[in-house]
């Protein structure tokens, strides 16, 4: 796929937020315990309203420049790569979750550091923010369940 | 005109006499001594009687507080153990191991000046006092009413739950998992916080009443819940949190990392530390280190020094932050345990033989206070320590084993595998079954299990006592 436009990144991004969806269903139909496939689904559509965001983000030419970076707390960044299974646990949910934003940051970070300067980059940089949001929410909600002895 | 005088008051709270750190530190015994009768009655003398005494309402099981104070103060002891316990069937482990800096003490009048009266300790007094100078005493028992209660987990909600139903006229069962009787409070609490003696005591008392006390019965397994409900009329599942979390790090899986509950069981249940008196040893370890701020991590820290480690627990936040009760992190520092707080593990490190021989560490700062106020730490780049050890015991929290969820179809589970029960009555989505403590509230303090024990055996109580047609045609639900 080309991104050689702002309205080509954003369609990149807008699959990627599809394709998040895709993940995250999936995972949901795999798990055995109702409550965790319930949280997987719950992060499915977090990601649709992603998605839905960057349409009209797309539609309306609202590209925002970044103000400020958004807090890493790298919360993820230490912790083993979890075994998809049936039984996993909202613990490793939420890994699996903190690990995927991540991954998204990246690619959106690099691919601005490739890219020159200019509304390509700025516009990628957004979206690595954008990411960087979602996976602080994620961060928080682990901090707020399985840290608070820790 | 004379002016009038201005009332002095006692802020003076009285110190409760400790064995020194140096000295427990190599021991097991129990820290703390507790009153004699006469600083028990200095104590209790100091309390105004409140005309809206605020105290009641921030206790979990709403005991008369005012009314076994003044009883102590005016030497009537068993006047007082008898308030104590018309609401509180195990005032001996309540007054050693509640929170009552959070609960009761912490709306005294006198706490702003910092002279509340030290309720935890009176009751201990009196709970003890009871136990040296006589029998205790039964209370009122309504006559059989011919219903019969099954209780899922003998700690803190489930013996509540047995205490209240059992004087109530019920029949009652307790079927307990482990081979004693007492749950958190005997495989979790160490010797040294709350002697074992106690438990037992308590225990021994609720079998005096009439309760039937079941043990090496694991529900779920030995039978489910649905088997058990075509003898009972009614079930309580208080079966705790015993579930540990771990932190999904690197060399978790080498040998010397434990859980918090693994440590603790084999020192406690299993009496590791007297060996050979009990035939179940535990490893001798030099530098132990214990991931978490939580009492359970003070309770294994403390362990590991007395059984002769150097021990240091990490903390991810800074002291201000630690979960953990102020006179159990006082208590820990006195004895020599090491704090290294704003330090977050990354990963154990193993030797050829699978054994953990290091642990290694992220430095972290409180970060700026986020939408909460909450600050949350954050690394700082670059600064990572390692710690050579020989034992890792991660203590970071607990969430209930799966086993009764997975065999009680139709019982309602939240995402942390807690049973989802009603606050004031324990009603679960299954008729006949209640539910109340860590298994519903994740690990939390054996006063709001027990509270939740009194709330639920309430709706029990309440459910049996409906007309029999009624009860037996829910029984065939």
């Amino acid at each position: 796929m080309k991104l050689d436009s702002v309205d080509q990144i954003l369609d990149f991004a807008i699959a990627k937020e599809q394709e998040a969806w895709q993940f995250y269903m999936d995972l949901a139909a795999k798990v055995g315990q109702q409550p965790v496939k319930q949280v997987f689904e719950a992060f499915a559509g977090e990601e649709l309203q992603h998605k839905a965001k960057l349409i009209e983000i797309k539609q309306r030419k609202l590209m925002i420049p970044v103000q400020q970076r958004v807090l890493d707390l790298k919360i993820g960044d230490h912790l083993v790569d979890i075994v998809l299974s049936p039984n996993m646990t909202y613990q490793q949910a939420l890994i699996v979750a903190m690990k995927a934003e991540k991954a998204a940051f990246r690619m959106y970070h690099d691919l601005a550091a490739a890219a020159g300067e200019g509304n390509l980059k700025e516009s990628l940089l957004m979206l690595a923010q954008e990411e960087a949001r979602h996976k602080l929410r994620f961060e928080i909600e682990y901090d707020d369940n399985f840290q608070r002895e820790n | 005109m004379t002016e009038p005088v201005k009332k002095q008051y006692d802020l003076n709270r009285r110190e409760m006499p400790k064995q020194l750190p140096e000295v427990r530190r190599y021991n097991f015994n129990e820290v703390a001594l507790g009153y004699t009768a006469e600083t028990a009655i200095e104590e209790a003398k100091r309390c105004i009687q409140c005309k809206k005494p605020l105290c009641i309402s921030n206790c979990p099981v709403e005991i008369d507080i005012p009314g076994f104070v003044k009883c102590i103060a005016e030497g009537d002891f068993l006047g007082g153990i008898r308030i104590l316990k018309d609401k509180n069937c195990l005032p001996a482990i309540c007054g050693r191991v509640c929170p009552q800096e959070e609960q009761c003490e912490k709306t005294c009048v006198f706490h702003k000046k910092g002279g509340q009266i030290a309720v935890g300790r009176l009751e201990r007094f009196l709970a003890d006092w009871e136990a040296q100078q006589c029998e205790p005493e039964m209370p009122e028992m309504l006559p059989n009413s011919g219903r019969k209660v099954a209780i899922v987990g003998g700690g803190p909600a489930g013996l509540t739950v047995a205490g209240d139903l059992i004087k109530l006229g019920h029949k009652v069962t307790v079927f307990e998992a482990l081979h004693r009787m007492g749950g958190v409070l005997i495989y979790g609490i160490p010797e040294f916080r709350l002697p074992k003696v106690i438990v037992t005591r308590e225990v021994e008392y609720l079998r005096k009443l009439g309760v039937e006390l079941i043990t090496d019965f694991v529900v779920g397994k030995t039978r489910t819940i649905d088997s058990i409900l075509g003898e009972y009329d009614a079930v309580f599942v208080g079966s705790g949190a015993g579930l540990p979390w771990f932190m999904e790090i690197p060399g978790e899986n080498l040998n010397g990392v434990y859980s918090a509950n693994e440590y603790l069981t084999r020192l406690n249940l299993m009496k590791g530390y007297l060996f050979p008196k009990y035939h179940t040893p535990v490893k001798s370890h030099r530098k132990v280190v214990t991931v978490g701020g939580g009492n359970v991590a003070m309770d294994c820290a403390r362990s590991a020094l007395r059984l002769g480690a150097e021990s240091r627990i990490v903390y991810r936040r800074s002291r201000e932050e630690l979960p953990a009760r102020l006179e159990e992190v006082e208590n820990a520092e006195e004895e020599g345990v090491i704090f290294d707080f704003l330090t977050l593990p990354l990963r154990y490190i193993g030797d050829e033989s699978g054994w953990v021989r290091a642990i290694e560490c992220q430095k972290m700062a409180l970060g700026e206070p986020d939408s909460s106020g909450r600050r949350r730490p954050v690394p700082i780049e670059g600064a990572i320590v390692t710690f050579p050890v020989d034992a890792v015991v991660c203590a970071i929290g607990n969430s209930p084993n799966p086993l009764i969820g997975a065999t009680t179809p139709g019982l309602t589970i939240g995402k942390k595998g807690n049973i989802e029960a009603d606050e004031k009555t324990g009603t679960t989505s299954r008729e006949k079954i209640w539910a109340g403590g860590d298994v519903v509230t994740g690990a939390a303090t054996v006063i709001l299990a027990m509270g939740a024990g009194r709330f639920a055996a309430r709706s029990i109580h309440e459910y049996l006592s409906r007309p029999q047609a009624e009860v037996s045609q829910n029984s065939g639900a």
